[in-house]
């Protein structure tokens, strides 16, 4: 059998991994849904709400696994997305 | 092949040699020259002292010349000694050497009947019969010789493939490593320090690792998969599946990508211990030095590039996502099989804990962490609590030796690593106190006892017997041992803070994909097979294919650094000829008789028959058939002549035997290699066993088709024996699985008819199974006198292929 992966990385916790904050500028949206759709890590999705437009604008679904890729931003047609990162020193 | 012209009369000349005393001495050869001579197409019969003597085979080439001789038979000793020499003599004397006949009358009489000179004189003449019987129907051949790409495939990039592709491409051959991870360096690259010398194992491994990689006579195609293998020894193309490593040559290994990168792993190299990005090297030493992306974890997947972090991370522009796959298609002479062995998963020896108490670590993971360039910077830490234990226990053979858990062969290495890591653990941190419990210290090799012996003397406790169990302390996550000492009869109940769990090495999972490809043989551990256990022991049974490493079976460094450069120098001998001769012993398809059944396809044990149902043709690939004969035997359309061993030699061969009183006479079909050579290695032990035997051989046992051993019994024959290599140890790879089906059709054939099965006997006879043919021959004696004349007239009547 090939070896067996099971064990957490000894340095698993030393890994410091930047982490997004997700800011949505919803009365921009116009519910296009490429952000939701195009993000790789499935952070985004369709919320319940109307924005001024008539639209469904995004929601975050969990903000901890975004990985700051900022496609959301680059594919978003309206400038309604953008990430920062979050600041992780008091732990994220 | 030519055929001679039919109306061209046979003459034969028969040579009956005395071999000083040893043939004379129990059979009167004179007589047998005499008889010789009244035989149909013997024109010319004399005797000699020493055929095999220059001044004999003189004597043949001359009356060949003279007497216009065109099949020349001589009666002395087994074809496995001196046909090569008597071939020879015909060849320089104008005579095809496949016009050439053995009957052997020492080992299979002179020397087995010592003290029935009569009886022994009347068996040597039945054997000249069936020899100038075969003789006058062998037609000459032609061999065919074909041609050897100058190239090599290695597949397998670990210190085996290395050092064959290093070997051959100093040779000056071109030479294509094919490795499936990243980099090359396998197994070796992972351990810390090598054994008994305690090197460190990538120091002295990473010149051999740079010299492969930048060698202009090596084209290393890492991170690939042959895929496919068509063709035969000297001329296989292999389809080679490149996987793209989506970073170009352009990488110069800085690592500025590697930060940037969001996605984490546990990095394989290091058995999981440390993390690794979606972008990694898999350690510092890769040959290539190229990164390379793991698609499956980067956010990258498919075509839509949503993270361009390393991309613009790296100054040299080497990141390429756009990068395909390529099928290369490479025209190879030689292929090494250098694809190494997987390790025993401890996880299913539940008792032992592994998985479930995080002190208890696999040895492969003790060589990353003793490793200064390992996961915890060479520090042996508990993973339950980082800190170094102040008493360790190694258990041996954890998957090894052992029919109930894990396999059942000894893996060969794990005792000396464990000592080598026990004295790395004595040399980092004198005050460690360290058990180990082992079934047999096996320390057989240069500089093993030595070894052994400074391990004993820093104080590393040896204990004879393997724990029954581990239970953890959960609150600190110590070990206790619980076992019997064998030596002592004694419980032991011993407290750990860590326990190594040396575990054994077992075949590649995904071994059968290149067994399948190769058409190579598996031993019952599932180690490839080699050619021949003592003799061949790097060569395949397939012809061009050659064995180095674990493949092959658990070995250590040296050892497959010393397989890894024989089998360079053997796959070396055939591309320096540059050409290779195929016996002309291989099938030839009559297309009138044949139906396009495919059986004969199915039958081989080589893949050297293609059959085309559209075109309705079927093919033999002469070079990659290795002559055993199967497909003769199954065709069922008679449509298949195996050349040198025809149906209608074969035939000539019963009835001659089963001229004179059949129903006393055993019909021996006997293989080449085990069952014939244990008849050869009776005759040289000089056991007597009864005259009535009358052996035929056959290249393999598989070539027996049903059809003869009916037409034996047709013949009157009381008893027929088929004999071969043991299953599992056929010379054609499993062609005798074949023979035991045949056989046990025929008997339940047999049983419906009303005959008495124990007629039909099937033995399994190596070469040094000389005791057991005489003990066969005579048990069948009872048999035969069993048989009485109505058995004979029914066995007569209803069988079919009679007459």
């Amino acid at each position: 059998m090939p070896v067996r992966l099971w064990r957490k990385p000894l340095d698993a916790d030393k890994i410091k991994i930047p982490r997004g904050e997700i800011h949505i500028i919803k009365e921009r949206c116009k519910g296009c849904n490429f952000c939701i759709e195009f993000c790789p890590r499935e952070v985004l999705e369709e919320s319940e709400e109307f924005n001024e437009k008539g639209f469904h604008p995004p929601r975050v679904k969990d903000s901890n696994n975004c990985a700051l890729c900022g496609f959301c931003e680059a594919v978003c047609p309206d400038f309604a997305i953008f990430t920062v990162e979050k600041n992780c020193e008091g732990g994220c | 092949m030519s055929k001679p012209e039919p109306s061209e009369e046979i003459r034969i000349g028969v040579y009956v040699c005395h071999c000083g005393l040893n043939i004379a001495g129990s059979v009167d050869c004179e007589e047998i020259a005499r008889f010789a001579a009244t035989v149909p197409h013997v024109v010319i019969s004399k005797d000699n002292r020493y055929v095999c003597s220059d001044q004999g085979q003189e004597l043949i080439k001359q009356d060949i010349k003279e007497h216009g001789l065109n099949r020349v038979v001589v009666a002395s000793c087994s074809p496995r000694l001196h046909e090569p020499t008597f071939r020879r003599a015909c060849e320089e004397a104008g005579l095809n050497k496949y016009l050439f006949e053995m009957a052997n009358i020492r080992e299979h009489c002179s020397w087995v009947h010592l003290y029935e000179k009569e009886k022994a004189t009347e068996k040597a003449k039945d054997l000249v019969r069936m020899a100038v019987a075969k003789a006058a129907l062998l037609q000459p051949q032609e061999e065919l010789v074909v041609p050897v790409t100058r190239k090599a495939l290695v597949i397998g990039g670990g210190v085996a493939g290395i050092q064959t592709a290093l070997d051959l491409a100093d040779t000056d051959y071109k030479v294509y490593l094919v490795e499936k991870e990243p980099s090359i360096g396998g197994r070796m690259a992972q351990i810390d320090k090598t054994f008994p010398t305690m090197d460190c194992s990538i120091c002295i491994l990473a010149p051999k690792m740079s010299d492969a990689g930048r060698h202009p006579n090596i084209e290393l195609l890492t991170n690939s998969e042959v895929t496919a293998v068509k063709g035969y020894i000297g001329n296989f193309r292999a389809k080679v599946l490149k996987k793209p490593r989506y970073v170009t040559q352009e990488c110069t290994a800085c690592g500025d990508c590697v930060p940037v990168c969001t996605e984490t792993a546990p990095n394989e190299f290091d058995v999981g211990l440390a993390t690794r990005r979606a972008i990694y090297t898999p350690f510092a030493q890769a040959v290539p030095s190229i990164y390379i992306v793991d698609r499956d974890l980067c956010l990258n997947k498919d075509s839509i590039i949503t993270c361009d972090k390393c991309i613009k991370a790296c100054d040299r522009n080497a990141i390429d996502f756009d990068m395909k796959p390529e099928t290369l298609e490479l025209e190879v002479g030689t292929i090494i099989v250098a694809t190494g062995a997987d390790v025993y998963d401890p996880a299913s020896l539940v008792e032992y804990g592994y998985t479930r108490f995080p002190n208890v670590i696999a040895s492969l993971e003790f060589e990353r962490l003793i490793n200064a360039g390992g996961p915890s910077g060479g520090r042996l830490i508990r993973p339950s609590d980082m800190k170094v234990p102040d008493t360790v226990a190694f258990i041996q053979c954890v998957g090894s030796r052992s029919e109930k858990s894990g396999h059942f062969y000894c893996s060969s290495v794990c005792c000396m690593n464990t000592i080598k890591d026990a004295l790395l653990i004595k040399e980092h941190w004198p005050e460690t106190k360290i058990y180990v419990f082992y079934v047999d210290i096996r320390a057989y090799g240069k500089g093993f006892e030595e070894l052994y012996k400074r391990a004993k003397e820093e104080d590393v406790i040896f204990i004879r017997g393997l724990p029954a169990e581990i239970i953890e302390n959960r609150k600190n996550h110590n070990l206790r041992l619980i076992g019997e000492n064998t030596l002592l009869t004694e419980v032991y109940k011993i407290d750990v803070g860590m326990v190594v769990l040396s575990i054994g090495i077992e075949p590649r999972q995904d071994s059968d994909v290149i067994q399948r490809l190769l058409t190579l043989s598996k031993t019952s551990n599932g180690f490839f097979m080699e050619a021949h256990p003592k003799l061949r022991p790097v060569d395949a049974p397939t012809g061009g294919v050659f064995l180095a490493g674990c493949a092959e079976s658990p070995k250590d460094i040296k050892d497959s650094v010393t397989q890894a450069s024989a089998a360079a120098a053997r796959a070396g001998i055939l591309m320096a000829r540059g050409s290779v001769t195929a016996e002309a012993i291989t099938p030839v398809v009559n297309m009138e008789n044949c139906q396009v059944c495919g059986l004969c396809a199915r039958s081989c044990p080589y893949n050297a028959i293609t059959v085309n149902k559209e075109l309705e043709k079927t093919e033999v690939i002469e070079a990659a058939c290795a002559g055993c004969g199967a497909c003769g035997a199954e065709c069922p359309f008679d449509a298949i002549t195996m050349r040198h061993f025809t149906d209608e030699q074969i035939y000539a061969q019963i009835d001659a035997s089963t001229e004179q009183d059949a129903d006393k006479k055993i019909v021996a079909f006997c293989c080449n290699w085990c069952a014939y050579a244990g008849a050869d290695f009776a005759g040289v032990s000089r056991m007597q066993y009864p005259t009535n035997v009358r052996i035929i051989r056959t290249m393999c046992s598989g070539r027996v088709a049903p059809k003869f051993v009916e037409r034996a019994f047709s013949r009157g024959a009381a008893v027929v024996l088929v004999a071969g290599c043991h299953l599992g140890d056929c010379h054609y790879i499993n062609a005798n699985y074949q023979t035991k089906r045949r056989i046990e059709k025929l008997w339940k054939k047999m049983d419906r008819l009303g005959m008495n099965k124990n007629r039909l006997q099937l033995a399994w006879i190596t070469a040094a199974e000389g005791e057991k043919f005489a003990s066969k021959i005579k048990e069948m004696q009872n048999i035969i006198e069993k048989v009485d004349k109505e058995e004979i007239e029914k066995s007569k009547l209803m069988v079919r292929g009679g007459g």
